[in-house]
């Protein structure tokens, strides 16, 4: 078994999240907030103001004229989506990165992690009234535990997918049984290092596990059935390959169908298309 | 060169510098078609099994589905020469996660779509590595006609 202190070790070597996003994403959350103190806080960083105009002016948003100023980004898209902007700006470089222990080229995981916060809002919008405010967030950052995992899952790798082969594990299980330590918790306790609300914690924590979530949690099982509908497709998907639980229980919670399944992949693709400037973000 | 097929895709060449690549094929199946003797061949990436589904993106997006992309994929190869007779066919993908209900498995039904037009065609598969637990990505050589799989966890294979 491995020395978990080690692995938390290695989270404090991680960069800490800007504290420029944290403080933007505090003022979005307050309503009494101005946005001349937004705007005070952004515009020193230039790496976010600029993907923040990227994505204004992206496809996704689809909007009829060209956004120059982060203040007609905020009035034009409003508080909650610019808060998903300044976070994407923000997440992009903790996910950049080459991933060996996964073997994940450049990218593939960023790609995940895009096309996980894509499904999210599909999955969302099908199955609840109104989006939850942490849903993006949280899809994005579900997988943020690999980052840090990598190196131990590299070292590893032939005992873990040695196990998921004998057929009673999942990679997930595996990584828990190989290392004491799996993804997920991992990336819960980076979270947890950010000072991430709750929220935001355990959907990461658990969204291999939805079944263990309270509730009134709305996001884990949303997070829970995009990651899985991602990794069908085989998007941003490493040598763990589709090695999770497909958890009936969780789309039944939904009334949804095998059919519903399709639906949402070809929703997805619309949007993914429309996203390309999102993963190009550096 | 290589020429890459994207998701809901379809290349199709008779150059022989060029290799046609598919990448993420998780649950979405990859079809290869090659003439050997025309030199022509054919990649096709698609999603779904069937438009029914929805047939209004069937008709924007024929190259989605199966039913509606998979007659596209051979008419191109048969515009730049290839005949039906020598056409080589191969596929790969339709992988699925853990499940036993089968509530989440399109790869399954991606394969069962492609075999059922297949058979009322008279089509036969000379290879396939299909199903799994695994991503995989596809690479046909239009000089030769090779067709390599990279499969996750397991390193390349010739198909």
């Amino acid at each position: 078994m491995i020395d978990i202190d080690a692995i938390v070790k290695s989270i404090k070597k991680l960069p800490p999240f800007p504290n420029v996003a944290t403080r933007a994403l505090e003022i979005l959350d307050d309503p009494d907030a101005s946005v001349d103190r937004l705007i005070s806080i952004i515009q020193y960083d230039q790496a976010i103001t600029a993907n923040v105009l990227k994505l204004c002016n992206s496809a996704y948003y689809g909007l009829r004229r060209k956004v120059h100023s982060l203040r007609e980004g905020l009035v034009l898209l409003g508080n909650a989506e610019l808060k998903n902007i300044i976070l994407a700006s923000t997440a992009v470089k903790f996910f950049h990165k080459e991933n060996r222990g996964y073997d994940l080229a450049k990218g593939e995981l960023w790609k995940h992690a895009v096309a996980t916060g894509i499904i999210s809002r599909i999955v969302s919008n099908r199955v609840t009234e109104s989006e939850p405010p942490s849903l993006f967030t949280a899809a994005l950052l579900h997988d943020i535990g690999k980052v840090v995992l990598s190196r131990l899952v590299d070292r590893y790798f032939e005992q873990i997918i040695a196990l998921v082969n004998e057929g009673r594990h999942s990679f997930l299980e595996g990584e828990s049984e190989m290392l004491g330590i799996d993804h997920a918790e991992v990336g819960a306790k980076i979270a947890e290092s950010w000072n991430f609300p709750e929220d935001i914690v355990q959907a990461i924590r658990l969204h291999h596990r939805p079944e263990e979530a309270s509730d009134d949690d709305p996001l884990t099982p949303i997070i829970y059935l995009a990651n899985i509908i991602t990794l069908s497709m085989g998007i941003g998907v490493g040598r763990d390959g589709l090695s999770y639980r497909g958890k009936e229980e969780v789309m039944k919670r939904y009334g949804l169908k095998a059919k519903d399944l399709q639906g949402i992949v070809i929703d997805f693709y619309d949007e993914y298309n429309k996203v390309q400037d999102i993963l190009k973000l550096s | 060169m290589n020429i890459t097929v994207g998701i809901a895709d379809m290349k199709v060449s008779d150059d022989p510098g060029v290799t046609l690549v598919t990448h993420s094929l998780g649950s979405c199946i990859g079809l290869a078609v090659y003439d050997p003797v025309a030199k022509v061949g054919g990649m096709l990436h698609y999603m779904l099994p069937e438009s029914e589904l929805d047939t209004k993106k069937a008709k924007t997006r024929p190259l989605m589905f199966a039913d509606t992309g998979i007659p596209v994929l051979f008419k191109a190869c048969y515009n730049l020469g290839a005949a039906k007779g020598r056409m080589i066919v191969k596929v790969a993908g339709g992988a699925q996660v853990m499940d036993a209900s089968g509530i989440f498995n399109i790869g399954k039904r991606n394969y069962a779509a492609l075999r059922k037009i297949f058979w009322r065609n008279k089509v036969i598969i000379d290879g396939e590595d299909i199903g799994g637990m695994v991503n995989r990505t596809m690479r046909l050589s239009i000089a030769t006609g090779e067709l390599s799989l990279k499969v996750s966890g397991q390193g390349n294979r010739i198909l």
